[in-house]
């Protein structure tokens, strides 16, 4: 268990800043997932707090102690690497005690060790294996057991479930929350999976362009996205974002427009903004099959089938929308009238794009947000 | 592999084998003659009367033990050196950072591209200011780096993930464990066949011994072969070819043992994706 700050950090490679001004803190014991596209920065982020690559500038603290300039062998770490990273020329067993038996640990205690690792990830029987002669699983269950069995005080995982299908990543999932259940260890863990990030996380950041967009519990990074590209980037699909105007207790998008609850209208009307960006999530929308008070009409461009749902891809006003529904006899081109759950809305700021935040009266009694 | 369909380049194949084994079959042969047969029955693969005489002669006209010996030293101290400087050089190559790696890699690779015949002097005045002529330390001491080595081992170094070296400083292992504890193992194909291009090249090394050493004692093989087949030694073709089978069996020899080990440890490795 260590707490780790990160005190603007950057990393400049050449002339490109792949990293620009981190600040974030992890409390011990904590599960921080770093979310984001491919080239995000995230995986380079890891590799500072390992210590594999240099920062540029910034401090990084562990324990209130400047690790900058301490080598990743002394920095209590532990790693997991995308590839597994393990030695093809030894033995299971010899993979996952390389590092004790450099540490000089009694041969007793790596056993013990071992033995523990082996139990908990299931590695009966592949001791004697060499890498080669393991599945995709269980060289994953390997890199596993080499990076706990350390019993560091930081975990650092860097996609560790990314060469795995589907179902043997929900095991590995259950796997790693046993893990930290058994040792609390603090969790940095990179992956441009959502759902890994929703449900390993107590908290996710997510990273674009080497920029921390939000850092927050994955309930408030899903519900109350704390900016424009947060919206767009978690859920699946992301949410819909329309350039929207408000006037008179309606918002508008293009010539449409739909009447606001009363609680948006004391909201927006204390702030001096008209103009903003409308997000939605495609799963708080409506479709009926004609007009309504308060509905947009949409012309459909295309369908996608999820098998329980479909998401139907709408034009409105010039602009991409998306619904998810379970009406499957909708057809491409057919007009159709949509409403949005009032309650369910975000506003963003067309300066900054960040979500302006809510209506306290409602979102007091949910939980408290802090506008970003 | 079906091989009727290519019978045309087999039997080129076959042209090309035979053509590189005959030296190696001639001298077999005429090494197990009498000197008269080997003028008699020169392309006689099966010699008529077989004989052991050439090798004892061979052994008892000259310190012929004491030769393998110098030969066998030069060529094992040069290997390991050369080794073990091109292991160290190539590690530092490739996984350290330092300003001008890449200039300074580039100088020692150019290196290879200098004649010997460019530094044969300047070594041998070098050498015989050091007291060294006629001593295989002599012999030895400008065979002990080489840029050669250093290239190819590290080729075979930047082909290891360099995932594997990132997890062994984890676990704060020092440079000499993770070379040997890791990258060597990994590489051992590559080091045990540059090995062998050394200890053969270093066996068969003429010109440079014949600069060095004067006393017969101190001869490598190469020199002692030449004193049967130059102006001075005459012609006795069925000795000299004795003497040229000891040359090479001892090299041959060892390939056979270490060949099974040059096999690619990268098919098996343990890393996806």
């Amino acid at each position: 268990m260590k707490e780790i700050i990160l005190e603007n950090i950057c990393k400049v490679y050449g002339k490109n800043e792949i990293i620009k001004n981190l600040n974030f803190s992890i409390k011990p014991g904590e599960k921080i997932i770093l979310l984001g596209a491919s080239g995000c920065g995230k995986s380079t982020t890891l590799r500072m707090v390992a210590g594999l690559d240099d920062i540029s500038s910034g401090n990084l603290y562990m324990d209130g102690q400047r690790v900058n300039d301490i080598v990743s062998g002394k920095r209590d770490i532990s790693m997991v690497f995308q590839n597994y990273a393990l030695y093809p020329h030894m033995t299971v067993a010899d993979n996952i005690c390389y590092g004790l038996k450099i540490q000089k640990l009694t041969d007793l205690e790596i056993k013990s060790r071992l033995q523990a690792v082996v139990k908990m990830l299931e590695l009966y029987g592949l001791e004697d294996r060499k890498p080669k002669d393991l599945s995709g699983g269980q060289r994953q269950r390997v890199a596993l057991a080499r990076a706990v069995v350390k019993r560091s005080g930081v975990l650092l995982l860097d996609e560790p479930l990314s060469n795995l299908d589907a179902q043997l990543r929900v095991h590995a999932r259950k796997e790693l929350m046993k893990i930290h259940q058994a040792y609390s260890q603090t969790f940095i863990y990179v992956t441009h999976d959502q759902v890994e990030a929703m449900t390993l996380a107590d908290r996710v950041a997510v990273l674009n362009k080497g920029r921390l967009e939000v850092i927050d519990t994955p309930q408030n990074v899903y519900n109350n996205p704390a900016n424009v590209f947060t919206a767009k980037f978690i859920g699946s699909p992301g949410s819909n974002i329309w350039p929207a105007h408000y006037q008179d207790g309606y918002v508008h998008i293009g010539k449409q427009k739909v009447k606001l609850p009363e609680f948006w209208n004391a909201y927006i009307g204390q702030k001096n903004q008209r103009e903003f960006y409308l997000g939605i999530r495609p799963e708080h929308m409506k479709i009926y099959h004609e007009q309504k008070n308060n509905t947009f009409i949409g012309i459909i461009k295309y369908i996608e089938t999820y098998g329980n749902q479909c998401g139907v891809y709408f034009m409105v006003e010039g602009c991409e929308g998306i619904i998810l529904c379970d009406n499957f006899s909708l057809k491409p081109g057919q007009k159709i009238y949509f409403s949005l759950d009032s309650k369910k809305i975000h506003l963003f700021s067309k300066k900054n794009e960040n979500n302006i935040g809510y209506p306290e009266a409602y979102y007091d009694n949910l939980y408290k947000y802090q506008s970003v | 592999m079906k091989i009727s369909g290519n019978i045309k380049y087999h039997i080129v194949l076959i042209a090309a084998l035979f053509i590189s084994l005959m030296p190696i079959i001639f001298a077999i042969s005429t090494s197990f003659k009498e000197l008269s047969e080997a003028y008699s029955n020169v392309l006689g693969i099966i010699p008529i009367k077989p004989t052991l005489d050439n090798y004892l002669r061979a052994f008892n006209g000259l310190p012929l033990g004491r030769i393998i010996y110098n030969t066998f030293i030069v060529a094992a101290v040069v290997t390991i050196f050369k080794i073990g400087t091109s292991l160290l050089a190539a590690y530092a190559f490739v996984y350290f950072k330092f300003p001008g790696k890449n200039i300074l890699y580039f100088l020692l690779i150019s290196t290879i591209f200098i004649p010997f015949t460019i530094t044969m002097i300047p070594n041998y005045l070098l050498v015989a200011q050091m007291g060294l002529r006629n001593n295989i330390i002599g012999v030895i001491l400008p065979q002990l780096s080489d840029a050669t080595g250093i290239f190819l081992i590290r080729q075979a170094m930047r082909l290891i993930p360099t995932s594997l070296i990132e997890a062994a400083q984890l676990e704060q292992a020092s440079h000499l464990q993770i070379l040997s504890g890791i990258v060597l193992p990994l590489i051992r194909p590559a080091v045990i066949s540059t090995s062998i291009m050394f200890f053969i090249n270093a066996w068969n090394e003429y010109v440079w011994p014949v600069l060095i050493l004067k006393d017969t004692s101190n001869y490598t093989l190469p020199l002692a072969l030449q004193l049967f087949i130059s102006s001075e030694g005459g012609t006795d073709f069925s000795m000299a070819m004795a003497v040229a089978v000891i040359t090479m069996i001892i090299p041959l020899g060892l390939y056979l043992v270490f060949q099974r080990y040059i096999i690619n440890t990268f098919t098996s490795s343990g890393i996806k994706g």
